[in-house]
């Protein structure tokens, strides 16, 4: 009894610290908080509820963002219109919504990353935030490494051709600064 | 001087993202050392990459906080325990309140300190069988309290698409839960406000069937009733 209650309070508290990346990676692939709020939700009722399915405490944090994209692809499969998962064109992104510069410009990169079809989004989006490798990448996505590999491909094109001259502006106050 | 060959895109994310192996790597250095245009493609990828990563930076989630004071995760010990545990009715191929003390008596848990005639059913999806086999279970139930002349309450917490089944403008079961909230008054219905909330900005008129009640959200619900001794079942 105390080793299953030491056990559940151990994995509640790894659980509790993935809560913020989860709605962060949430965020950045449905950008509207409300819905990123109910994943996240669901991606929690769906771990406690499967807890003894993960068998190497390592990969939790995977474990747990292939959650996440399963109750997204639940959501999608629900929702209408359809997602496009990759080549087709996704929706127009959100305008500017902030004041300062600074938000301002991350308004612009959500836009354009909200832009991108989901499946790339999701690619780029895992690496980037979460710091995961292409391999855990497919694991979590359910897709070969050839197929992140070439999703990320094209979502960092997009995202440089989008944001090229940002990026610029951004290297030229790098390179002043130095 | 012969023209080195292009470094691909994939090569150059790669490189970017420190998914290249040793060798790769000190050839893609050597490389950038002397390839101005690798240098200046290389360099905007990672300027992109960190642009993303800035983008998100300040992205938290509203629940959290507003939740955090509500309730913790120290305050819902033996959570876990209880999913893992309870499960749904049908899914554990259980029928019946008994079985369910069975199965939590297996776990560990303490029977006498749950009081399990109080059951508290999580619908978080419309598909139709979902709902019929929790609606099914649900009515069995409590028939059987009823005839046993026990005193239970059962709460449908409904969220996500489950909500479909509590609002005016699309429950397909609208009757059905109509008859047996008139044929055992100790059945109530609870509808997820965040979801709601969710439908709303996305310009649903949310209407729901009357004698619905409203919880901020379905995850509070659950909390507080299995703090208070309920058993969760998910559908």
């Amino acid at each position: 009894m105390r080793r299953i209650f030491g056990v559940a309070a151990r994995f509640r508290g790894e659980v509790e610290a993935q809560r913020e990346p989860l709605y962060r990676l949430a965020y950045s692939w449905c950008h509207d908080r409300s819905l990123a709020d109910d994943l996240v939700q669901e991606t929690l009722l769906r771990a406690l509820d499967r807890a003894g399915q993960l068998n190497d405490p390592q990969r939790l944090r995977s474990w747990l963002c292939a959650i996440l994209a399963n109750c997204l692809k639940d959501h999608f499969r629900r929702a209408k219109p359809h997602e496009p998962l990759d080549d087709e064109m996704a929706a127009q992104g959100e305008g500017p919504e902030a004041a300062s510069a600074g938000a301002q410009l991350a308004a612009r990169v959500r836009a354009e990353v909200e832009r991108l079809p989901l499946g790339q989004r999701q690619v780029v989006t895992l690496v980037d935030l979460e710091g995961f490798s292409y391999a855990e990448v497919g694991q979590i996505l359910e897709v070969p490494v050839g197929t992140v590999m070439s999703r990320l491909c094209r979502a960092r094109e997009a995202l440089r051709g989008r944001l090229i001259d940002i990026a610029a502006e951004q290297n030229n106050k790098v390179r002043s600064i130095r | 001087m012969s023209q080195q060959p292009q470094v691909s895109r994939e090569m150059q994310n790669a490189f970017v993202d420190g998914q290249l192996d040793a060798a790769d790597w000190t050839a893609m250095v050597e490389r950038i050392g002397t390839d101005e245009t690798l240098r200046r493609q290389v360099c905007e990828l990672r300027t992109v990459k960190d642009m993303l990563r800035g983008a998100y930076a300040d992205a938290h989630p509203r629940s959290f906080a507003r939740a955090s004071n509500r309730w913790s995760w120290a305050r819902v010990a033996g959570f876990a325990l209880l999913f893992a545990a309870a499960g749904w009715l049908a899914h554990a191929g259980i029928q019946g309140h008994g079985e369910v003390a069975a199965i939590m008596a297996r776990s560990g848990v303490d029977l006498r300190g749950v009081a399990a005639d109080r059951i508290l059913v999580h619908v978080a999806s419309s598909r139709g069988e979902v709902v019929d086999t929790a609606l099914q279970e649900v009515e069995d139930y409590l028939q059987e309290a009823h005839a046993a002349g026990r005193k239970v309450r059962v709460e449908i917490v409904a969220n996500n698409t489950g909500m479909d089944i509590l609002r005016a403008d699309t429950s397909a079961y609208a009757k059905r839960l109509e008859r047996l909230r008139a044929v055992y008054p100790n059945l109530t219905y609870i509808a997820c406000n965040q979801t709601a909330d969710r439908l709303r900005e996305q310009g649903v008129a949310v209407r729901l069937l009357p004698g619905v009640h409203v919880a901020p959200t379905a995850l509070d619900e659950i909390v507080k009733r299995m703090q208070q001794g309920w058993v969760y079942i998910r559908a």
